[in-house]
């Protein structure tokens, strides 16, 4: 294997690349980062068993000359030197060069390293996915997507099914739902795929989480692929594949009141800080506990109190409220995240008394939802 | 043991049971293997892992050279993992891990094998960890614990296993074998009786401080014979410094089991069972004259007691002082 290659391009796919690999990893293969070279472009993959993120060069675009030389093969190296080699290089451009004994030689300028390298037949082999499975979406929505649910997936392993987001589409509508069994986090968008369709899909949060940082904020679109066991998200130059978490979902659908005896509108913001003030003397080992209390000519107060440090109250204007008189008590935690995950200036949050959960939508949609349940106090 | 038709050679019963499941598609979802060391508990792991996943076999044979084959030889296949013991013994935190690994769906496929080495290292809370995990096996999972004592594997453990019982190596064909690797007779029997493994045995050969523990151990004897207080003097001064590591102290004590066993074969005539001293020494005669059977058994049970004793942390001194008292009385 040889090839001759743009330095700057080859750190930014190694950047990208990096974030999948850990230092510490059941299988010693995956300390490095598989490079493969073909006719049209170099490949770099990296992984930790969970995450796999494949970052492609193209040997040439819009005329510009990225790679040359190229004589196919590939190789592992590992990831500790290599990326700090090719960062500290001095010239733009690397030649990189594999002997039969796996020998890697990387020149640039006068410096010459040699690596042992790996065989690449070790290397995990990542799942051909088929293109007629999958759709497209674009970048911004789906990080969008991610952010309004990821946050509430379960933090324990106890069930681990839970700390994943389960993707559904179903009849041309792309829902996300992420839930820890106090909190659910439910997102609908549109999707044009076309027949596709499919259900108990779940992502595992951690995986999201990373590749929200790896995408940017464009309006480029990403292309979703789903397998029996691997998700793979495909945008121009990169490829980030996440396993799936193994057993069922839980139905959540059902979970959900359809209706409602109290009905609160108010701005997003005031309801957001009056908590947020409140919370500040509710204690974190008793579930942040904030109490809302509705008043007569649309006031609400939100009140907390914890007998050996003191209690705050606070009456707060909401634009209107239909149904019954309500008290009832919750997570300022949970609220808190869920209010601000909604990204509207006016919400809508429907109560069916004391016990039981609420949701929260914005005022003029479903898309989006929001359901907690309440804490029980005396 | 590379092929299942060698294993037939080495383990017959177990490898025709295997075979016979693997034909039938009658696998189970936990395997125990049990055997002393040496006796290819890994070895049929691996052949097993290999059997699951090889792309090309012929029959029940994996082939060993597609990629599956080479990586699970090197430990490098993303969907078997090996758990062995992290110091002393198997931590709660690697069963945690291992669970969270099989929350996830496969890498590559859909089967998962885990292999568990040392069982009987496993910790009290992580056995009772992978209780409800052997139990309630994820779709496609096979799980294979290696011990060398089931025993101490939790009852609720071995109940949800297929146990599988590897006969012990034939000492004879060991010692052959070592004969063939240019180990004189002698000390090939002794050998042969301490380990069943090839590369321990060539190095304890060549181990200049094996030879010097022999001579300690036949010194210790002398004592004992001459029945005078020098004994207890010797311990101290000579046996405690020498033997510094738990192994080493292990090993000296099988040593003293050996010799001791011999005396008792030489007493009742069974002179081909003679491992610790040559067959025709003359030491023995008069080493004999000390001990009656009686005592002798007694004896190898006090050796034994003190074996159980430095595996349970007993202070090492107290164990070779009280041993000696025993031995004298």
């Amino acid at each position: 294997m040889r090839f001759t290659i743009q330095r700057d391009k080859l750190i930014t796919s190694v950047q990208d690349v990096m974030k999948a690999i850990s230092s510490r990893t059941a299988i010693p293969i995956l300390t490095g980062m598989k490079i493969e070279a073909k006719q049209h472009g170099i490949t770099l993959t990296g992984s930790d068993s969970d995450i796999s993120i494949e970052s492609f060069i193209p040997t040439e675009k819009n005329g510009e000359i990225y790679v040359e030389n190229i004589e196919e093969g590939s190789i592992v190296i590992h990831a500790r030197y290599f990326p700090d080699i090719i960062r500290k290089l001095p010239e733009n451009t690397v030649q990189i060069e594999v002997d039969e004994q796996l020998q890697v030689t990387i020149r640039s300028g006068k410096a010459e390293f040699s690596l042992n390298g790996q065989d690449a037949d070790e290397y995990p082999l990542l799942p051909q996915v088929e293109t007629d499975n999958s759709f497209q979406m674009p970048t911004d929505l789906l990080k969008y997507m991610i952010k309004q649910t990821v946050f509430a997936v379960s933090s324990m392993e106890t069930r681990p099914i839970l700390t994943g987001v389960k993707f559904t589409l179903e009849k041309g509508k792309l829902n996300f739902t992420a839930t820890d069994s106090h909190r659910l986090a439910s997102r609908d968008v549109p999707i044009d795929a076309g027949e596709l369709e499919f259900s108990n899909v779940v992502v595992p949060g951690k995986s999201l989480n990373e590749l929200n940082k790896i995408l940017d904020d464009t309006e480029e679109m990403v292309e979703i692929s789903v397998t029996e066991n691997q998700i793979l998200f495909k945008t121009e130059h990169l490829n980030f594949l996440s396993r799936l978490l193994d057993g069922n979902y839980p139905e959540t659908s059902r979970l959900i009141p359809t209706q409602s005896k109290t009905t609160i509108f108010t701005k997003t913001k005031e309801l957001i800080q009056a908590i947020d003030r409140a919370a500040l003397l509710a204690k974190e080992d008793r579930n942040n506990v904030v109490r809302l209390t509705t008043l007569d000519n649309n006031m609400i107060e939100i009140m907390s109190n914890s007998p050996e440090i003191g209690h705050v109250t606070e009456e707060v204007p909401i634009q209107s409220m239909e149904g019954e008189e309500l008290k009832i008590s919750f997570s300022s935690k949970y609220v808190l995240e869920g209010l601000r995950a909604i990204h509207a200036d006016e919400v809508k949050i429907e109560f069916t008394g004391a016990m039981r959960p609420f949701i929260i939508k914005p005022i003029n949609g479903d898309e989006i939802l929001q359901l907690i349940l309440p804490v029980r106090t005396y | 043991m590379k092929t299942w038709s060698e294993a037939t050679e080495v383990q017959p019963l177990v490898s025709k049971i295997m075979i016979n499941s693997i034909q039938k598609g009658r696998l189970s979802h936990a395997y125990l293997f049990q055997g002393e060391r040496g006796t290819g508990k890994s070895s049929l792991a691996l052949l097993l892992a290999k059997t699951l996943f090889c792309e090309h076999k012929t029959g029940v044979e994996p082939c060993h050279e597609c990629v599956m084959c080479k990586r699970i030889e090197s430990g490098n296949h993303p969907d078997v993992h090996w758990i062995e013991p992290d110091g002393q013994s198997i931590k709660i935190a690697q069963i945690e891990e291992l669970q969270k690994e099989f929350a996830y769906t496969g890498l590559e496929s859909n089967q998962k094998v885990y292999i568990i080495k040392d069982a009987d290292t496993l910790t009290v809370n992580a056995a009772n960890r992978i209780l409800k995990f052997l139990e309630e096996p994820s779709r496609e999972t096979t799980a294979m614990m290696l011990t060398e004592n089931s025993q101490s594997i939790l009852p609720t453990i071995r109940s949800r296993c297929q146990m599988l019982d590897l006969r012990p190596l034939n000492p004879v064909h060991f010692q052959q074998q070592l004969i063939e690797e240019d180990i004189p007779k002698s000390n090939a029997r002794l050998l042969s009786a301490l380990t069943n493994n090839l590369h321990d045995a060539h190095e304890l050969h060549q181990d200049e401080s094996f030879v010097q523990a022999r001579r300690l151990v036949i010194q210790l004897i002398e004592m004992f014979t001459r029945d005078s207080d020098d004994a207890y003097l010797f311990i101290h001064q000579k046996w405690i410094p020498f033997f510094k590591d738990r192994l080493e102290q292990e090993q000296a004590l099988d040593l003293l089991l050996l010799a001791f066993r011999d005396l008792l074969y030489f007493h009742i005539d069974k002179k081909d069972s003679i491992v610790f001293f040559e067959q025709n020494d003359e030491r023995l005669d008069q080493f004999i004259l000390s001990f009656t059977e009686e005592s002798m058994i007694y004896i190898l049970q006090y050796i034994l007691e003190a074996k159980r004793k430095l595996k349970q942390h007993v202070q090492p001194t107290l164990v070779m002082e009280q041993l000696t008292l025993q031995i004298q009385r």
